[in-house]
Formats: C-alpha cells, sequence, structure tokens
C-alpha cells in the first residue's frame, strides 16, 4: 500500500462520515458554477443586462465563496478533531510530522478534486435549465447552453486555492498539538463556560438599539440610518451569541428552582458548551441567513408590484406634448410604427388638456373632456362617466392624494372662460403618469369643455393645451423596444432635476417594468441558489459537530440510560440539545428579518404605495418549513447514532 | 431478607461463534449486604453487571430485585424501575463534564422532577458526608480522581436506591483516593445498610466487603466470608485468586501422572 493509497482509502472508507460534507461542498461548487457560466455568457447583447448579469454573479459568487471558506474550514478542523486519536496512533506509530502533513494535504485535496469535478458536472448539466429560467425571467429570446473555458478555469482556480488553503491551514492545526494531546481525543478546552458581562450588555444594547432605530424609521424615514442600522445589528449579533446568549444561560443557571427541573439540567448545561464552540458559527449563519431571506422576501413581493404597478400604469404607452412642440408628429409616427413593427395591436386615445384658473384657489387647473376619459376606461374597462353640464370630477393621482384628502366637494368658476362647476367626487384611477399630472387634475362635461374658449391668462390662443397621448397595448410587457430613444432623453434630462425642459414627455411602463422585473429576478434567483447552498452548509455543519462529539454523548446518554432515562426521555433531551442549534441562529435571522422587512415596507411606502407583509410572511414561513424538516432529518440521524 | 436473587442465570452471545458468557449462576443477596464479585478478564463479570443492572437480559435463569422480575417489565417501565432501585458508580467515574459536582449529585432527582428544596437539602447531606462541600461549584474537569469517584457516589446514593451497583470503582485511583473511596462505601453500607454489589480486581478492595463471590467462565467458582480482621481476609482472596489464575486442572493432572 502506497501513501497515496492510504490517503485515498481513509477518505473512501470514511465517506459515510464525509457525507453531508460532500454534498454541501458540490452544491456550493455547482452553484458557482452555474454563475459563472451566466456571467461569461457571450450571447447577452443587452449592455445593461450584461451588467447587472455579471454584476449580480459577481456579489453572489463573492458571498459564495466567504462563505464556503469559512465553511470547509470549520468542518475540516471538525473532522480532523474527530479523527484526532487516529493521527496520534499514526505518530506514534512513527510517522513523522511532514508527513503527516502530506497525509491531511492529499486527504484534503481528493476530497477537493472530488467535489470539484462532481460540482462541475452537476453545474454544466443544470446550466441549460438555468438559462432557459433566466431567458423566461429576462424575456431574452435565445439564451442557448454554450462551451467555453472561463466558466471552468474560473471554478477550478477558485475551489482548488480554496481547497489548498483550507488544507495547510488544516495541517497546521494538527501539527501544534502533542502525540499525547491528539492520542486522549478531544482537546476542548474545558468544559467551562466563559463569557463577558459588559460584551454580553453591549450584545443585548446594541441588539435593542438596531430594532429602536428600525421601528424610529417606520416614522421618521431616513435612508442614511440603514448604514447605522446594519452596523449596529451586525456587532450586535456577534456579542450576542458569543457571550449575550451564554450570560442569560448563566442568569437561568443560577436560579436553582428554574434549572433544577428535569431535562433542563443536561439541556442548558449542554447547550451553553455548544453555543460557546459554535458561537463564530452561529454568527455568520444568522448574517447570511438574513440576506438569504431578505432578497428572496424582497422578491418575493415583486408579484404584488406586479399587479400594483399596473394599477399604477394602466396606460401601456405614454406621450404628453405641449403646445410648441416641434416634434409631435414625428414622434408619435415613430412610435406607432414601432408598435406595428413588433406586431403589437393598440388602442390610441387623443386627450386636449385645457388650462384654466380654479375661481375657488386662484390655481390652474388642468381639465379633461369627459368623452376622452370614457374612450380610455372603455379599453382599460373601467367604469364610465356621464356628468351632466356643470358637474365635475377630480382625477385622482395616487402620489398626491396619499394621506391628505382631497376636498371632495367644490363650487368654483373657470376663471378665464367664467364657466362655474361644481366638482364632487373623484375619479378614482390613477390614469396618467404623476408627473404629467403636476396640476389637478379635472374631468368636465362635454358641454361643459365646449364653453371653455379662452386661453390661461398671459397666453395665446392655443397656448395653454396640451395634447396627451394615450396608447393601451394589451401585451403591455412586450413593450419594451417601443421608444427607448425618447426614453434615453427623458432619463437623460430629468437625472438630476425634477423640471423637464423638453417640450414633450414620454413613459413607457412596459420598459421600466422589464427593467424592474429583471433586476428583481436576478436578485431573487441569486439570493434562492445562496440561500439554499447556505441552509445546506448550517445544517450539515450542525451535523458535523455533533458527529465530532458522537463518542462523548454516546456515552453520556449510555450513563443517562442506566440511571433509568427512558427512551422518550431521551428523546426530549436531546430535542432540548438539537433545537436551540438548530433554530436560535435562525430564530435571530427571523427577528433580523422581520425589522428589516419593517424598514424595507416604510421605505416602500416612500417609494410607491405597496404593501410587501403578506409575501413576507409567506417566505418566512417557507423557510421555517425548510428549516424544520431539516431539524427532524439530523435528529432522527443523531437519534440512531446515540441509540444503539 | 434478599434483595436480589439469581436463579441460573445464563446469558449466550450469539454470532459466527456463539459465546457463553456466564452459566447457569445462581446466588442470592441480602440487604445491607456488601459483596464483591472477582474473577479473572473474560469471566463475565461486566455480563453479570449489566444483567443486574437490567440493560441486558440473560437467555434464560431468572432475575429478581426486591421481589421483582425486571425481565417481564415493559421497556419503559423497566427504566423507571432503575431510576428508583438502582444506583451506578463507574470505573471512568462518567460524571457529566458539562454540569457541576453538585449538579452532577442531584441529577437523578432532577430526573424525578422533585422539589429544588429537598434536593438542596440531600446534597447538602451526602456532600458532609462524602466531603464534597468545598468543590460542590466545580466542574469534574478541575477535581482529582477520588473527589470524582466519591461525587459519583453521591450521584449513586441521592436517590436512596436499594442497591448500588460499582464496576470496578477503585480501577482508576491512586491507592490513597482508593482507600478513601473503599471506606465511603464501606461507611455507607454500614450507616444506611445500602447493599453494594461490587465488582473488582483488586484484591484490597475485596477485602472491604462483607463476602466475595469469585466466577471464572462464566461460572460460580467459589464464595468467601469475612472474618474480623481484614488482614486475613485479604490473604484467603489472595489463596483463592491463586487457584482462579492457575489452572486447577492442570495442577491436578500433574499429581495424578
Amino acid at each position: 500500500m502506497t501513501f497515496q493509497q492510504f490517503a485515498y482509502r481513509n477518505v473512501i472508507r470514511n465517506s459515510r462520515v464525509y457525507a453531508a460534507f460532500f454534498m454541501a461542498s458540490i452544491f456550493s461548487v455547482m452553484v458557482f458554477f452555474i454563475y459563472s457560466m451566466l456571467m461569461f455568457h457571450p450571447n447577452i447583447e443587452d449592455q445593461f443586462l450584461q451588467d447587472i448579469a455579471f454584476g449580480g454573479m459577481l456579489v453572489a459568487e463573492i458571498i459564495l465563496i466567504i462563505f464556503t471558506l469559512f465553511f470547509l474550514f470549520y468542518s475540516m478542523s471538525a473532522f480532523l478533531q474527530a479523527r484526532s486519536k487516529e493521527f496520534g496512533i499514526l505518530l506514534n506509530l512513527g510517522m513523522d510530522r511532514e508527513q503527516m502533513d502530506r497525509l491531511i494535504f492529499i486527504e484534503t485535496m481528493i476530497l477537493g478534486f472530488i467535489s470539484i469535478a462532481v460540482g462541475i458536472f452537476f453545474g454544466f448539466s443544470f446550466s441549460k435549465f438555468f438559462f432557459m429560467v433566466i431567458r423566461e425571467m429576462f424575456l431574452l429570446d435565445s439564451l442557448p447552453l454554450y462551451l467555453s473555458w472561463k466558466p471552468f478555469a474560473l471554478t477550478i482556480f477558485v475551489f482548488l486555492s480554496l481547497f489548498i488553503t483550507i488544507s495547510i491551514s488544516s495541517a497546521m492545526y494538527i501539527r501544534k498539538k502533542e502525540i499525547i494531546q491528539l492520542l486522549k481525543g478531544n482537546w476542548r478546552k474545558s468544559d467551562d463556560v466563559d463569557f463577558t458581562k459588559w460584551k454580553a450588555n453591549l450584545g443585548f444594547g446594541l441588539l435593542l438599539a438596531a430594532y429602536s432605530l428600525v421601528i424610529i424609521s417606520t416614522y421618521y424615514m431616513n435612508i442614511e440610518m440603514s448604514i447605522i442600522i446594519i452596523i449596529l445589528a451586525t456587532v450586535g449579533t456577534y456579542y450576542f451569541f458569543t457571550d449575550s446568549i451564554l450570560y442569560l444561560l448563566h442568569q437561568i443557571r443560577k436560579r436553582k428552582n428554574l434549572y433544577w427541573h428535569r431535562y433542563r439540567l443536561i439541556a442548558f448545561a449542554e447547550v451553553s458548551i455548544k453555543i460557546r464552540e459554535n458561537a463564530r458559527m452561529f454568527f455568520i449563519v444568522t448574517i447570511v441567513s438574513t440576506i438569504a431571506f431578505l432578497s428572496v422576501g424582497v422578491v418575493t413581493s415583486f408579484s404584488t408590484f406586479t399587479g400594483q404597478y399596473r394599477a399604477l400604469n394602466p396606460v401601456s404607452i405614454f406621450y404628453s406634448s405641449n403646445w410648441d412642440n416641434p416634434f409631435e408628429r414625428e414622434h408619435i409616427m415613430k412610435i406607432t410604427n414601432q408598435l406595428q413593427s413588433d406586431n403589437l395591436s393598440y388602442e390610441l386615445v387623443k386627450f386636449n388638456v385645457k388650462k384654466q384658473t380654479s375661481s375657488s384657489n386662484g390655481e390652474v387647473v388642468h381639465l379633461i373632456r369627459e368623452s376622452e376619459i370614457n374612450s380610455l376606461a372603455i379599453s382599460l374597462k373601467y367604469p364610465i362617466l356621464d356628468l351632466p353640464a356643470g358637474k365635475a370630477q377630480f382625477l385622482t393621482d395616487i402620489k398626491e392624494t396619499m394621506g391628505n384628502d382631497n376636498e371632495q366637494e367644490v363650487q368654483t368658476v373657470l376663471a378665464e372662460s367664467s364657466v362655474p362647476i361644481y366638482i364632487q367626487g373623484v375619479y378614482d384611477y390613477q390614469l396618467f403618469p404623476s408627473f404629467v399630472m403636476d396640476k389637478q387634475t379635472i374631468i368636465i362635461s362635454d358641454e361643459d369643455y365646449r364653453l371653455i374658449n379662452e386661453p390661461l391668462m398671459g397666453y395665446g390662443v392655443n397656448e395653454s393645451n396640451i395634447t396627451y397621448y394615450a396608447f393601451h397595448v394589451p401585451e403591455w410587457l412586450r413593450t419594451k423596444n417601443v421608444g427607448t430613444d425618447l426614453v434615453n432623453i427623458m432619463t437623460s434630462s430629468l437625472a438630476n432635476t425634477n423640471h423637464n425642459p423638453n417640450p414633450f414627455y414620454f413613459e413607457n411602463p412596459g420598459l421600466d417594468y422589464s427593467v424592474i422585473q429583471a433586476t428583481f429576478s436576478l436578485l431573487l434567483f441569486t439570493g434562492l441558489l445562496v440561500a439554499a447552498v447556505l441552509l445546506l452548509a448550517a445544517g450539515s455543519f450542525v451535523y458535523f459537530k455533533l458527529y465530532t462529539d458522537l463518542e462523548r454523548d454516546k456515552k453520556q446518554y449510555d450513563v443517562l440510560r442506566r440511571m433509568g432515562v427512558t427512551d422518550r426521555e431521551l428523546v426530549k433531551i436531546v430535542n432540548r440539545l438539537l433545537i436551540p442549534q438548530f433554530f436560535l441562529p435562525w430564530g435571530l435571522a427571523m427577528v433580523h428579518s422581520t425589522f428589516s422587512f419593517l424598514f424595507l415596507q416604510a421605505l416602500w411606502v416612500d417609494l410607491a404605495a405597496i404593501s410587501i407583509a403578506m409575501e413576507m410572511l409567506l417566505v418566512l414561513a417557507a423557510f421555517t418549513l425548510i428549516q424544520v424538516s431539516y431539524f427532524y432529518l439530523i435528529r432522527w440521524r443523531y437519534i440512531a447514532h446515540i441509540q444503539i | 431478607m434478599s434483595i436480589l436473587k439469581l436463579d441460573e442465570v445464563t446469558k449466550v452471545y450469539e454470532g459466527k461463534v456463539a459465546h457463553l458468557a456466564v452459566n447457569l449462576l445462581s446466588f442470592e443477596v441480602e440487604k445491607g449486604e456488601f459483596l464483591a464479585v472477582m474473577g479473572p478478564s473474560g469471566s463475565g463479570k461486566t455480563t453479570l453487571l449489566n444483567i443486574i443492572s437490567t440493560i441486558d437480559t440473560p437467555t434464560s435463569g431468572d432475575l429478581l430485585i426486591n421481589d421483582i422480575n425486571p425481565l417481564n417489565l415493559p421497556k419503559n417501565e423497566l427504566s423507571l424501575f432503575r431510576r428508583k432501585h438502582l444506583g451506578f458508580v463507574f470505573q471512568n467515574f462518567n460524571l457529566l463534564p458539562a454540569l457541576t459536582v453538585e449538579e452532577n449529585m442531584i441529577l437523578p432527582l432532577t430526573l424525578d422532577d422533585q422539589p429544588v428544596e429537598e434536593m438542596k437539602k440531600k446534597v447538602k447531606i451526602l456532600a458532609e458526608q462524602l466531603n464534597l462541600t468545598s468543590i460542590l461549584e466545580k466542574r469534574p474537569a478541575e477535581i482529582s480522581g477520588g473527589q470524582a469517584q466519591r461525587t459519583a457516589i453521591g450521584r449513586a446514593l441521592i436517590h436512596e436506591p436499594s442497591l448500588i451497583l460499582a464496576d470496578e470503582p477503585t480501577g482508576n485511583l491512586d491507592s490513597k483516593s482508593a482507600k478513601d473511596v473503599l471506606e465511603i462505601l464501606t461507611e455507607v453500607n454500614k450507616k444506611r445498610q445500602t447493599t453494594i454489589i461490587m465488582v473488582t480486581h483488586d484484591p484490597t478492595a475485596a477485602s472491604y466487603c462483607d463476602r466475595v463471590l469469585f466466577i471464572k467462565d462464566g461460572q460460580y467458582f467459589n464464595e468467601i466470608y469475612k472474618d474480623d480482621r481484614r488482614q486475613t481476609f485479604f490473604q484467603r482472596i489472595l489463596n483463592v485468586l491463586s487457584l482462579l489464575g492457575g489452572n486447577v486442572n492442570d495442577l491436578s493432572t500433574i499429581r495424578l501422572s
């Protein structure tokens, strides 16, 4: 048997031990590879899409690498610890330290090679499927599978260096120990639980401060606050796991009436030790789970967003033209031509909007004819209006009316033309973009409209008129190619100012929507995959840790069983031991996410009137379900191990 | 009154090669007796202790503890039976490392959900008797072997079981600590009238008992009772051991030839 064979057999014959580890690292290689496949895709022509694809994937990959590094390092040292007796024997038999380093190196590299090979194999197999999903999301025409050396090279390079780093550092880990320590097995320092009181209080304080800031922000929104909240929460979480929770357990243990009770005695004592040993891991899991929950939650809320976006932007393409606009004919021609060439059916409603001064408050108002509103309402399947002469209705602008109720009934006179109208109620549908509704818009009857002959004070005959062109396109999601040059003009001239210097205004909600949707979907996909990797890794890490301590735990349970603990009671003790390890990092991540959602919700309301509470609840529930089933799986394995 | 009664207990380990670990073993232990079980390695001592501990079942034969046959009890009640009637002391102490000395001692009581005041009282009395009062807050890693074993004895005694089973309680201790532990066991046996069965290799340890039962290859070999002086009892134990260790049959063949 050669040295390499020896190392190889060590890995293969321990494959049951390594199974969970393999699964997690293969999965992370796979996800990494799929991401890099998208990152290097040659066929994404759209520059904008390429930017988000590349940027989004890059961030996801960096998160993955950092996490995988931690994960590999922790699990490698857990394994080596579990096998320390074996290493002790080898050293005792005369293996020198250099050979030992080589043994560990070869073993780790075997693990690494297998993980990388299998991970890339699965990654490549699933790439086509991934591309199909991405194509649907971005509404691309095609996103074929391609073969290039780049994603392979990147994945192999990154993970090979990861595994080399890990194998060298874990060899160092063993190196420092004396043979006698290795032979004795567990080199846990002591079973004592140490914490610092001020750090414990700091942990609680920081978390409390972060949460309070979130609650304050729901009243006084301040985006800069979010950075402070994130820092407070992150540092708070760290101290929470390293000190606060131990302090809390210590306080409970001091109260004998609470502590000296059935299973609590063993459970609390053991849990304190496990938490102290895994504090950093718990911290990482909490933070990353929070990020994963958040990205998934935000994106899930997108389905709500679609519905509400449509309600806010019912007109598929909107063009408004001032009286002095020389491009009006040219632009409308262009838009209709593009719609026709894309095979999109449309209905066009033209609005002649007149400006007058309202006598009741002396402000300029926009006036729209009832029959024009009705022809758009019919296309959009909104209720139609029937206004008698002299009556009128406000046209709602959701952003404007948010919070302050408009006067519902106003008697006024349109000053220039001396037309008296009685405004009663609101036509409660957002028809035009908020941008053009900078003045109060009133729908008046056709009879009254005809009576408005005089221009706005100080303007020429036609100078107080605006024309709106509202295109209703049933397939509004496909309009993203229409009027892109107009959109570019709008974005460049409105980038820094709220004042429109152009004599026209253009809005294409379909295009805006496709951009928002693509960004969100990418976030969702990235978030989902990263979350999946993390959940898997976090779960298997708990499993390794349990496995490492299995010998010690077995002995304990044997003593307990002799002492007359029934099997049912043993399961109860195991529950109390496992539940905190599974649900503590996770519960804190939940609380973090809930508060983050509160913050987002507040932020969202400022951006647009959208409620994301329901979606967030769903996401949290789904993750809980996954976590619970994972808990049962691991508990089942653990109990099977200790019941012999 | 006998607290433990074994009647032709036999244990066969099935397998590719069936192994007869305990063979038709019968004996009784009186209430308040301190019994040592001795025998060479592989003689079935541990199997015997496991059977008495009710964590292993004999292939045939009957076992009565306090007039209850644990073999007839369902699994769950068997656990409760152990909890009520038996106390254990191990060679490796087997204290739970996460718990303090005090917490280790009260462990059996917490499982029974007894009032905290009661537990505090019992710990206080026992700790004084076992000379553990000064180290109650320490953890098993911070105390000596002798202290650890005394803690384990405290754990075995606290719920006042009718039978204490000790498996090589002095096997991991230096001679001074071993002496301490044995003296404490004797004292507990005398003062509390607790019945103790101790499996041991060590003739010195056995000489503290009332009676020593010798088994060999799973079978009853001999038994001797203590006399007035521990020294002579010790000598007699050594004599039997030399018989046990050397092959008796060999000797007789030599004589016959």
